[in-house]
């Protein structure tokens, strides 16, 4: 099981290697046909991936979502999910050159975790748990999407290629709205997640909220795309200082996800 | 909403600094860990009690005032727009000429419901809205953000908490609530590679006043629910049996948890204290008794004496050997795991839980349900239908376009 759980993740691997090159190819060659080549790949990719995940937990007998190297690979995944669901929803695939290098870092990072498969302890024993991290998985990948999009939006007019890039970004006030559309997709299950992991910590730890370094930093990052949502209201704010704070969000997110661990004290730091 | 962002901003700013400080430490502890001016100045922001800190506290203040006015002020023009069902004055997000069958591209683009009317110049009018209930998601959510910060703040102020620890057998009052928890057994379930599965007390607890009592297990994340109290399996430690002899002849003898004291019964001013257990004690030099495994297979006690608050010695003692002071001797024995038992009451926990809730539904309303508006007017070359759409109108304008067969222009 577990070797094969090894296999599947190098295939995933290189999967999201090639289509990242792939798409790297598309733009640098000018062809459309090329993009389905990627996004082919890059599907492909996601679906091996989720067989490496699935395996890993019928091998493990539970939710493979409860260390970093299981949760840097559900964090790919949801990346993975959610960058093609927007890519294939708004004809993006310029989408994919910027979101696969993003996916493929992460991956990067799964890989050099250890994959020794520990027996829980009681405290993550919980259904609560499975439902907080698998939340938090769709709601990071969703904050990496737009993320990538506000760099695209940033990018968008220092391009000197008025042709083939031109055509294939949308205009600025579809990538604000299409930006928006996966912040509010993040908003919400972060929303979620942040509900289901105060349930948790109250039954695991009798404190539902308890100001540990990572739950304030989720909560700072829960605040940073508040500011992003109310930014965009007005209409003079809309797009460029929108698509700042998407950039600062998914920097807060990343920092709640390793930066917390890894700099800051806290019972979240076995995680 | 300038304001509300500068607040919001101001508060996301507040909390990352107080997550870089470790809070709860004293002032020689900061010192130590920075310098004593940084302390003084972490002392004096009160960054070592930031999230209960007066300044924190206003921040939140002012949101929650700010959202209230807001959310106020809002309510008039909901209620008005929710009612609307005539044409609307707003300017389209797109517009297309010359339909023939307006019907067709309503139901195109989901709208079912069409009301019919005439136009001030008495020309035919059709209407439709979708996702109506959208325009509420900001005030819903705001409402749920309100709710969560009152009900957290309220059970911060007046939730009690409580802690009891024994080992089975032993019974402790439950802090001033007139409970007394008796702890009837714990076990610790180890797994076969020696990991813990799981820790279960059985717990019973007695109202003293009415004399009623309450069973229940407690593990770790399966709290128990007793005389409006919540039960929490909390930790775990060691706990054994300290016998004093006195010139020779039994004195005393209780369960003592690691951490605990035992005055001498006839000598209170000589008190034995249990430091510490080391279930399979190692001398590990420059660091002192260590333990090697979590196993009972060389059980090692660490204990000091006291007398008149005075340290008289401090030592490690294996089953069978005894420290003698004077004419008392003092063993240790039957090492056993004692449990941790949390107890809280926190009336205002459900309206936080609530107010959660509430906001997740307001932000799907604000996200997912976007106020949707079609209207046509009959004019002499066919229909000019028209669609808004509050939010997202760029999207809908395409396949308002699309349905309509029209291109963007
Ligand atoms: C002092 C605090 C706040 C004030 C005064 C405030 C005020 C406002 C105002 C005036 C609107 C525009 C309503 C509309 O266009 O219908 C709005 C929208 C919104 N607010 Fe707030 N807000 C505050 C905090 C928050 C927070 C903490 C959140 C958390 C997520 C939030 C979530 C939203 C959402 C989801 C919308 C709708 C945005 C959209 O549809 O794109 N608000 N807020």
């Amino acid at each position: 099981m577990i070797h094969l759980e090894n296999v599947l993740f190098t295939i995933t691997l290189i999967m999201y290697l090639a289509a990242m090159l792939i798409y790297f190819v598309f733009i640098a060659a000018k062809k459309d046909a090329v993009s389905k080549v990627a996004v082919t790949v890059h599907i492909a990719g996601l679906f091996i991936h989720t067989a490496a995940i699935v395996v890993r937990g019928i091998a493990a007998g539970r939710l493979p979502l409860t260390n970093q190297y299981e949760f840097a690979s559900a964090f790919a995944w949801g990346l993975s999910l959610v960058s093609l669901l927007f890519i294939v929803k708004f004809k993006f695939p310029v989408l994919g050159a910027f979101a696969a290098p993003v996916t493929f870092l992460i991956i990067g990072y799964a890989a050099m975790q250890s994959k020794t498969i520990h027996s829980l302890m009681p405290a993550l024993k919980s259904g609560w748990l499975g439902v907080h991290v698998s939340t938090a998985i769709i709601a990071y990948g969703s904050f990496g999407v737009s993320f990538v999009l506000g760099i695209i939006f940033l990018l968008r007019d220092k391009l000197k290629d008025r042709g083939f890039l031109d055509q294939h970004i949308p205009n600025k006030e579809k990538l604000d709205l299409i930006s928006y559309r996966s912040a509010a997709l993040g908003m919400l299950f972060l929303t979620f997640t942040m509900i289901t992991g105060a349930i948790w910590a109250e039954r695991a730890w009798g404190s539902y909220w308890s100001w540990d370094p990572k739950e304030t930093w989720s909560l700072v990052t829960w605040i940073v795309y508040a500011v992003y949502l109310h930014l965009r209201i007005r209409r003079g704010w809309r797009g460029r200082s929108a698509a700042i704070f998407a950039v600062i969000g998914f920097i807060c997110v990343m920092f709640t996800y390793v930066g917390v661990n890894t700099l800051l004290p806290g019972v979240h730091s076995y995680a | 909403m300038r304001f509300a962002i500068v607040l919001l901003v101001v508060l996301a700013i507040a909390c990352s600094i107080a997550s870089l400080v470790t809070q709860g430490q004293s002032y020689e502890w900061y010192a130590q860990r920075y310098s004593e001016r940084t302390a003084a100045l972490i002392i004096a922001l009160r960054l070592d009690d930031a999230f209960h800190s007066a300044w924190f506290i206003a921040i939140n203040g002012f949101l929650c005032l700010n959202l209230m006015l807001c959310t106020l002020q809002q309510l008039p023009g909901l209620i008005k727009r929710t009612k609307a069902h005539k044409l609307p004055s707003e300017m389209p997000d797109a517009q297309a000429e010359g339909i023939d069958d307006p019907e067709k591209l309503f139901v195109k683009l989901g709208m079912r419901t069409i009301v019919r009317g005439e136009d001030g110049e008495g020309r035919e009018t059709l209407f439709a809205a979708k996702n109506r209930a959208g325009i509420w998601g900001a005030f819903v959510c705001h409402i749920g953000i309100l709710l969560l910060i009152v009900g957290f703040s309220l059970g911060q102020m007046t939730h009690g908490e409580f802690t009891a620890y024994g080992v089975p057998g032993q019974t402790r009052a439950v802090g001033d609530t007139g409970l007394a928890l008796t702890i009837d057994d714990f076990s610790i379930g180890l797994r076969e590679d020696d990991t813990v599965e799981q820790y279960e007390s059985k717990i019973t607890v007695t109202d003293l006043k009415s004399g009623a009592s309450e069973t229940a297990s407690v593990s770790v994340n399966n709290p128990a629910d007793l005389f409006g109290m919540r039960f929490y399996q909390n930790s775990t430690g060691w706990a054994a049996k300290v016998s004093v002899l006195k010139d020779g002849l039994p004195l005393d003898s209780a369960v003592v948890c690691a951490g605990e004291l035992l005055p001498i019964k006839d000598k209170p001013e000589l008190i034995v204290y249990f430091n510490a257990f080391y279930p399979d004690l190692v001398m590990v030099s420059g660091v002192g008794p260590s333990t090697a495994s979590g196993q009972l297979n060389n059980p090692g006690y660490l204990y000091s004496v006291y007398y008149n608050g005075e340290l008289l010695g401090m030592n490690v003692l294996k089953d069978g050997e005894v420290v003698t002071i004077d004419e008392y001797t003092v063993a240790f024995s039957e090492p056993q795991s004692y449990t941790l038992i949390q107890i809280k009451r926190d009336f205002f926990a459900p309206i936080a839980l609530a107010g959660g809730v509430v906001t997740l539904i307001g932000l799907f309303l604000a996200f997912y349900l976007q106020p949707q508006k079609l209207w046509g007017v009959r004019e002499d070359a066919g229909w000019t239908v028209s669609a808004s759409c509050r939010k997202g109108g760029k999207l809908f304008k395409e396949r308002f376009l699309n349905a309509a067969g029209r291109k963007e222009a």
